[in-house]
């Protein structure tokens, strides 16, 4: 019993910053119609602004949040304007836009290389209090994530299916010419809409930050579990990420408990792959 | 002459044969087929590691150890391939790139078998010539990595390639030509597949100890990098990619630019990877063909 309670909980606590890449990379995936893999830098960027507000700037965590958010979604903004929209507008196609992204993923993650060294960062983070859920340890600072995880999902959801950005967002991914004869500014739409995948992504970094260490390679190596969990929940489907980047927590806490982490990621992947199939073959 | 025939030249020789290779048999996989591989590492990686592991930790004799481990990663290929080869290209990238994660958290993690992070050694060179044993070596790649260049020329001109093309350019038209389109492609891809393990067979052998951060995925990205620089749709394309990414940083400009020995270690990588990334945005922007362009119809 109490394993299942501990990888239950475990899990979901893992999932949180998860579900916020998953949401905002579906976003992008959504609107666009691409892997984008460069969204790893945009998680990255999000822990390394935390760091220049927090442990250089010596802002308290909790104020050195918004400014981190919001910094990562102007440079999630400005990767659109300056790489895919001329991209796109030249004409290169959906595969080639992933190999693309995987150029100017390897530009930002060098770029932020040359500036921060590679030294390793950590958070500057009054000691955390913890409290004790079903027999399971967490701390403040995860109740936090856990908390802002919870409110940013639902207005996100709220935003999609119930505002007019939402509206014309879904317009222009189901059909880009008919939603610019109804009047709906492209541009405008997107810009929006890569910065909530931006701010959402440099969250997901930033809460990551506060559990590991951070370096150059702190969006590099969730951004595979992100693509994955976007994939398998349904492209478009905020639910479906949502949904999938839980399961990715628990079924990583569960094998995590049972055995060694690095077979976590494994099993993780290899379900996946067979999900995948799955999906395929159903439909 | 002794000297130049061995030690770090040779290394860097031997490297960039290996990588010229990988970039061919990816043309092979990408230009040619369309099937989008970005887990060429874990191919390679699994070559090299099985190889190890025979080799050492089980004393089987060098060649057929290679054998093996080539014949290993054609049949996980294969395996693989049927799952997932019948997906739309995207699936494709992210489960291929899933199956080299999985390879390189493995050998990180089964020390019982590949000495996780301290080092899988010494891998000898296939033949014992003294002083000349590296330079055997290296004219052993460079023979295999022609073969892989001829047969990447042959098979454009032939029906068979031509069949693969059709499957690149619209596989239900060739499959309702009575092409078996998903059988071909999938055998296509485990032998092609195969065929990396078997350079990274060779590559444990320029490089003597295995560690994990040598099948990371930053190999997969010097390869795609490579080929498409040099141009995905030409057999020399994977060449071409290959002297001008790998070929200029880690000889032209590690012989011939002096940079002092801090910045050489320190910086270097980190610039190295960075013009990568600029140079694959710009010409996938610019000139999407590579260097050497497309054929004219």
């Amino acid at each position: 019993m109490s394993f299942i309670t501990d990888a239950l909980i475990l899990g979901i606590i893992q999932a949180a910053p998860l579900v916020l890449a998953a949401v905002g990379f579906t976003l992008i995936f959504y609107l666009n119609g691409f892997i984008n893999v460069a969204y790893s830098e945009t998680i990255t960027v999000g822990a390394y602004f935390a760091i220049v507000f927090n442990s250089m700037l010596r802002l308290n965590f909790y104020l050195a949040i918004i400014p981190s958010a919001l910094l990562s979604g102007v440079i999630s903004v400005v990767t659109y304007l300056v790489v895919f929209r001329p991209a796109f507008r030249r004409g290169v196609e959906s595969t080639e836009m992933i190999i693309l992204s995987v150029g100017l993923s390897f530009f930002l993650r060098y770029s932020l290389r040359l500036i921060f060294g590679s030294d390793l960062y950590s958070l500057d983070i009054v000691s955390p209090t913890s409290v004790r859920i079903f027999g399971v340890g967490i701390t403040n600072i995860q109740l936090t994530a856990l908390v802002l995880v919870a409110v940013i999902s639902v207005a996100l959801y709220l935003f999609i299916y119930r505002t007019n950005y939402g509206e014309m967002m879904r317009g222009l991914a189901n059909n880009e010419v008919l939603a610019m004869v109804s009047g709906i500014n492209p541009v405008r739409v997107s810009v929006l809409i890569w910065f909530i995948a931006g701010v959402a992504g440099g969250l997901a970094g930033l809460f990551y930050g506060v559990f590991s260490f951070v370096s150059t390679l702190l969006g590099w190596k969730l951004i595979l579990i992100v693509i994955m969990v976007t994939i398998v929940g349904g492209i478009g489907q905020v639910r479906g990420a949502l949904i999938a980047s839980i399961g990715a927590g628990i079924i990583t806490a569960a094998v995590t408990l049972l055995t060694k982490p690095l077979y976590g990621e494994v099993i993780l992947l290899l379900t996946f792959i067979g999900v995948l199939r799955l999906k395929k073959s159903r439909r | 002459m002794v000297q130049f025939l061995s030690g770090y030249v040779m290394y860097t020789f031997s490297s960039i044969v290996v990588y010229i290779a990988l970039a061919t048999l990816l043309h092979l996989q990408f230009g040619v087929t369309g099937i989008v591989n970005f887990g060429v590492v874990g191919f390679f990686g699994l070559g090299m590691y099985a190889f190890g592991v025979f080799l050492i930790q089980y004393h089987i004799p060098y060649i057929i150890a290679m054998l093996l481990a080539t014949v290993l990663t054609g049949v996980v290929a294969l395996g693989l391939g049927r799952v997932i080869l019948q997906l739309d290209s995207q699936s494709i990238l992210v489960a291929t790139l899933a199956i080299a994660t999985v390879v390189e958290d493995l050998a990180t993690s089964e020390k019982w078998l590949t000495k996780g992070v301290i080092g899988l050694g010494t891998v000898p060179f296939p033949f014992d010539l003294g002083p000349y044993s590296q330079v055997a070596y290296f004219l052993l790649a460079l023979v295999l990595t022609i073969l892989i260049v001829i047969y990447a020329y042959r098979v454009e001109s032939s029906p068979y390639g031509r069949l693969l093309l059709s499957i690149r350019d619209n596989e239900p038209l060739a499959q309702s030509l009575g092409k078996s389109t998903s059988r071909q492609k999938l055998f296509f891809f485990a032998i092609t597949s195969a065929l990396m393990g078997l350079f990274g067979t060779l590559h444990a052998s320029n490089v003597h100890f295995l560690v994990p951060r040598m099948v990371s995925p930053g190999v997969t990205f010097t390869v795609w990098i490579a080929l498409i620089l040099g141009g995905r749709k030409k057999v020399l394309g994977g060449l071409i990619g290959t002297l001008a990414t790998i070929g200029l940083f880690d000889f032209v400009i590690e012989t011939f630019v002096p940079i002092p020995a801090s910045a050489q270690s320190q910086l270097m990588p980190v610039i190295k990877l960075w013009i990568y990334g600029l140079a694959l945005m710009l010409v996938l922007m610019y000139r999407p063909s590579g260097i050497l362009g497309e054929k004219k119809l």
